[in-house]
């Protein structure tokens, strides 16, 4: 299947706040309520439509155990968009964000765009962090945020949807060098690359322009 | 330096290293004095100098340089890094000394050195952090040095080295940034090092598969046009497969991104190749190339992740590149019995590839279907081996799981099918095999004709219902009994074994097959006499081996049809005529057997020679699973009532007959028995395993310290000969000293050694007893004893050597002095006075020496000059 643009993203946060399921809820649509423990990285991939416009989502979702950290951060420079999660059942997964941004912070490009997710929504009777705090913190720190649920799907779709929608936004405005494969981005086989915002590109539809 | 030459003149020894003493003593002495330059000079230019001219000694003084400027060329690097000229210098220092082959007139006894300096540098990440940021200088007498100085240290310590390069921060996208460095040699070693990188490490493969390897390395092979390029291309061909074999991560990764399609230009050969042949190069990328399907479509590989990658490799027109390769002209044949292979690869267990395959017609004259033509090749003894192997590995492939073209073959052979006259079908190809004379035609057509049948009762039965009329006047024949009657006929044991063979994989689950075979009169007794023949050689144990297993799946699927042998009478023959022994002794034999035991791993025959034709993968799983039922039912009599197994039935998974006498408490306690000694036996494997895992680890770290202690010993005497050279030049009571040290370090590892010769024939003793397959451990460990000895026998004739010759030196520096003082000149006693004094003295002696060697050779004449 041809694309427009084929973003990579990374999911990170501590270790059980729902990373695999969140990424198996959105590529495969279901849910699995015991998921072994991801060791290193693992990968996943789905199509979406922006603005009419195919869009790859090549997801790396990553080991959040302490153990793979040093593996973890050679994912941070290559990806265009990061979803960093936590448990809002688990207050622990919440103070851990400050250490997790610096992290990506420090070793990934300037532009790359980060979600914030409060996961597990559904389990309110087990809450311990508020969706306030959650805004408090994505608004001091400029991310964008959301909760979601990996379990009833509840703005799974979303969280990934709208990070591309932010990727492509930039893209528009020129920040992001797409020519640069390791920002993350990369523009698909049939689209030329000196017009990456030129409306006219729908999918297959500009054969014979250059190839990258 | 007369004396000095006179001392050592008679005494010239070679080292370790094929030079002499004296040789490497001025060596150590240069590179002690370069090293204390390099580490204490003020000026920046002594520095690089003392650098450069270490650098230039690092190749014949390889050892001096590793030893003892180790140290001081890394800290150099970090503390003169910004002196290019210094850093490449000492890179290129480093590289030499690591390097994991034997440098020019090096002895083997080195060939461990470079990894021990490996180890030395990482033994501090540090150092290897510092590496890596010499690879972001762009300046080519850095950047090529140290790729070539990581690609060493990879090559010598592959895990230690990996693990550290995994951690550091960024470490592993630095490397993948060279890909794209504009100069080619750069790059080219750049591949190199990954590929080094990347073996057997799950998760640096990753991360290069997510910092764009497989683009990258797609477009190198693309520049560099496909199989018709260089080395090159078979390094990242290299690298591709590191990334892809055994890592269904990043197999998958490879599906989902499109890859497979962007590989389709590889199978695309233009026709003009045909009349030019191959060149070697040619070769070797195009195998690897096809590995990479192979890869993606392993039966090892879980099923789902296979079955997916098949569907993509027909989809995007791979599977049908590839026959047209299998059908093409001028393709060597290596490369076409790789090609077959991979074909058989991409279609096994894939229905719609299956039929694809069966489908594709090639462009003979008359036109015939690529399956006929494969099985002509099959069935033509002036073919290749390897190619023929490959052609069975394919058509099994073709009938894995396929009813339906197992179905077209048996029909062929049936007698309702009006218009098989003009055409040459695949049975009556397989049947021309079955009756030829030539034995590896027997066995190629019994083995693929077994898969047209395997695990397809329906073509099991209808097997039964073939005929041929052998001879113009006589009546036909069915395959049964003539398979039956060529066995007797047959002297050839080969042959002996592929019908048998061909024989139980029928008989297998089909108690009608099973009432035919016991029918024939002959059947029987004929199985008797070859079991109960004595054997010569090990095929004929085979042949034995196998007739009990017929004899076996006879008894295990008897549908006590033929009165004459039920499966009582059978049990009782058995024993009367047989006795159990020799039937479980003579099943013993194939499990024992290497051959069985190596085509029950590889599922693609790896003949080398055509004698090697004797075992097909899948008889073997077949007689896995049934080896121990078969003996189970012979040992335990009070079950034998029971009609076919049930349990057997449920392995077989073959959704076969249920026995209609059987209570369901009867199948249970069947089950159960079953589960019951499979536990029991997994229990004795388990327990097998760990003290096996045990012993393994004990011997392990047994040679780990010997190993290590060799090392200290080894480094020891170089250290030992350098600084003997040096200090004996400076002052005797220090040598004196220095060997009495020497001497009892030497005696302490001595007598640590003797300990670990000790320990290891204790360790030895104990593990012959347990297990044949440490016999193989044993030697190794005994090699080492032996070199270990060596060692030390070795160390004590040096040792007691320079004992002699400082006693021969001090009985004739006493001597010396007292005729210095019978001449009438002071004598000092004392040594350390001064640099001076010891000058005026050695002077002195020299003149003596000279005088009294002069009158000829030395030690003889010693006497009566004084």
């Amino acid at each position: 299947m041809s694309y427009a643009y084929l973003f990579k993203y990374i999911i990170i946060g501590d270790t059980g706040v729902g990373k695999s399921c969140l990424l198996l809820q959105f590529t495969d649509k279901r849910f699995q309520p015991v998921h072994d423990l991801t060791i290193g990285v693992e990968f996943g991939a789905r199509m979406i439509t922006i603005d009419g416009k195919q869009i790859k989502l090549q997801i790396w979702d990553t080991a959040g155990q302490e153990a793979f950290r040093s593996i973890t951060r050679s994912y941070y420079r290559g990806a265009a968009g990061a979803l960093l999660v936590y448990d809002i059942t688990r207050r622990d997964t919440f103070n851990h964000l400050t250490t997790w941004l610096e992290d990506a912070r420090q070793h990934s490009n300037s532009n790359m765009v980060i979600m914030l997710i409060g996961n597990k929504s559904d389990l309110e009777s087990r809450r311990e962090v508020k969706k306030e705090e959650g805004e408090v913190f994505a608004r001091e720190h400029g991310l964008i945020f959301m909760e979601t649920s990996a379990k009833t799907a509840a703005n799974v779709e979303e969280a990934f949807i709208n990070t591309a929608k932010e990727i492509y936004e930039k893209i528009q405005e020129g920040v992001f060098d797409i020519n640069n494969e390791a920002n993350g981005i990369k523009i698909g086989p049939q689209h030329s690359p000196t017009s990456p915002s030129s409306p006219s590109g729908g999918p297959g539809s500009s054969p014979g322009s250059g190839c990258c | 330096m007369e004396l000095f030459k006179g001392v050592w003149g008679g005494q010239q020894q070679t080292t370790t290293n094929g030079r002499s003493v004296q040789d490497q003593q001025t060596g150590a002495e240069t590179v002690e004095r370069l090293v204390e330059r390099l580490l204490n000079s003020t000026l920046l230019t002594d520095r690089r100098d003392a650098c450069r001219a270490l650098k230039a000694l690092s190749k014949k003084y390889r050892v001096e340089v590793g030893a003892q400027g180790m140290d001081a060329i890394l800290t150099s690097l970090e503390s003169d890094r910004i002196d290019s000229e210094l850093v490449a210098y000492a890179l290129e220092c480093l590289l030499n000394v690591t390097s994991p082959e034997l440098l020019e007139d090096e002895d083997s006894s080195l060939s461990s050195m470079g990894e021990q300096f490996t180890e030395i540098i990482a033994k501090k990440p540090d150092n290897l952090t510092m590496l890596l940021s010499f690879m972001e200088e762009y300046d080519f007498r850095i950047r090529l040095p140290v790729i070539r100085l990581v690609t060493n240290l990879l090559t010598n310590k592959p895990k230690d080295v990996q693990e550290i390069l995994l951690v550091s921060p960024m470490g592993i996208s630095k490397i993948m940034d060279l890909l794209s460095d504009s100069r080619e040699v750069v790059r080219n070693d750049a591949i190199l090092l990954l590929v080094a990188l990347t073996k057997n490490n799950a998760n640096i493969q990753k991360i290069i598969a997510f910092e764009n390897g497989f683009d990258r390395i797609l477009q190198i092979i693309q520049e560099e046009g496909y199989s018709d390029g260089g080395p090159v291309v078979e390094d990242s061909l290299q690298l591709f497969l590191n990334l892809l074999r055994s890592n269904t991560s990043n197999q998958t990764f490879f599906r989902e991104g499109s890859y497979i399609k962007k590989i389709v230009p590889f199978f695309m050969l233009p026709d003009s190749d045909a009349d030019l042949g191959w060149p070697t190069q040619k070769v070797s990328n195009f195998y690897h190339m096809l590995q990479i399907v192979r890869t993606l479509t392993s039966p090892s590989n879980p099923s789902h992740i296979t079955l997916s990658c098949q569907k993509v490799i027909k989809v995007c027109g791979i599977l049908e590149c590839l026959c047209q390769i299998v059908m093409a002209n001028g393709i060597p044949s290596e490369t076409l019995a790789e090609a077959i292979a991979t074909v058989g690869e991409a279609i096994r267990g894939c229905l719609e590839n299956q039929e694809y395959f069966g489908s594709v017609v090639a462009p003979s004259e008359p036109p015939r279907p690529v399956l006929v033509i494969l099985l002509m090749g099959l069935i033509n003894e002036r073919q290749p081996l390897s190619l023929r192997c490959s052609v069975l590995y394919c058509i099994q492939c073709h009938f894995y799981k396929n009813e339906k073209s197992q179905e077209d073959v048996i029909k062929s052979l049936l007698p309702s099918s009006g218009d098989v006259v003009n055409t040459l079908t695949a049975g009556q190809l397989l049947c021309g095999g079955l009756f030829s004379k030539d034995i590896s035609n027997n066995w190629f057509s019994s083995v693929a004709l077994s898969h047209t049948i395997m695990g397809n009762m329906k073509q099991k039965e209808n097997l039964l219902k073939v005929q041929f009329s052998l001879k113009a006047n006589s009546g036909p024949v069915t395959l049964m009994n003539y398979i039956l009657l060529s066995l007797q006929q047959g002297t050839k044991l080969q042959m002996k074994t592929a019908f048998l063979q061909f024989l139980s994989i029928w008989l297998e689950g089909c108690p009608n097959a099973v009432a035919q075979f016991l029918g024939n009169p002959t059947s029987v007794p004929y199985l008797i006499t070859l079991i109960t023949s004595v054997e010569s050689d090990e095929k004929e144990a085979l042949v034995r081996g196998l007739a009990s297993f017929v004899m076996g799946i006879c008894l295990f699927f008897n549908p006590n049809t033929v009165t004459a042998f039920t499966k009582e009478s059978m049990i009782q023959l058995i024993n009367n005529r047989i006795g159990m022994e020799t039937l479980s002794d003579a099943l013993g034999q194939i499990s024992k057997s290497e051959l069985y035991i190596h085509s029950l791993k590889h599922p693609q025959l790896g003949a080398k020679h055509s004698s090697d034709l004797i075992f097909d993968h899948y008889f073997c799983i077949m007689f896995k699973k049934y080896e121990s039922l078969i003996l189970q039912q012979l040992n335990d009599p009070g079950s034998t009532h029971v009609h076919v197994d049930s349990s057997s039935q449920d392995f077989s998974k073959l959704g076969h007959m249920v026995n209609n006498h059987q209570s369901p408490t009867d199948v249970i306690s069947r089950y159960k028995e079953v589960i019951r000694t499979q536990d029991e036996a997994i229990e004795t494997l388990k327990k097998e395993v760990h003290s096996l895992k045990s012993s393994n680890s004990v011997s392990n770290a047994t040679i780990e310290e010997l190993t290590s202690e060799v090392l200290q010993l080894k480094n020891q005497l170089v250290l030992a000969n350098a600084q003997r050279a040096t200090t004996e030049l400076s002052s005797e009571k220090h040598s004196q000293a220095h060997i009495a040290e020497y001497q009892t370090i030497l005696q302490r590892k001595d007598q640590q050694l003797h300990e670990m010769g000790e320990r290891l024939r204790g360790l030895e003793s104990g593990i012959q007893t347990k297990n044949p397959i440490q016999e193989e451990l044993i030697s190794k460990l005994e090699e080492e004893n032996k070199v270990l000895v060596e060692e030390v026998e070795r160390m004590k004739k040096d040792q007691e050597e320079l004992l002699e010759l400082l006693a021969e030196q001090d009985s004739r520096i006493l001597k010396f002095k007292m005729q210095l003082k019978s001449v009438g000149v002071q004598v000092e006693d004392d040594d350390d006075t001064g640099e001076a004094a010891n000058v005026v003295e050695r002077n002195e002696s020299v003149d003596l020496a000279s005088n009294v060697f002069n009158g000829g050779e030395h030690s003889d004449n010693e006497n009566y000059l004084l």
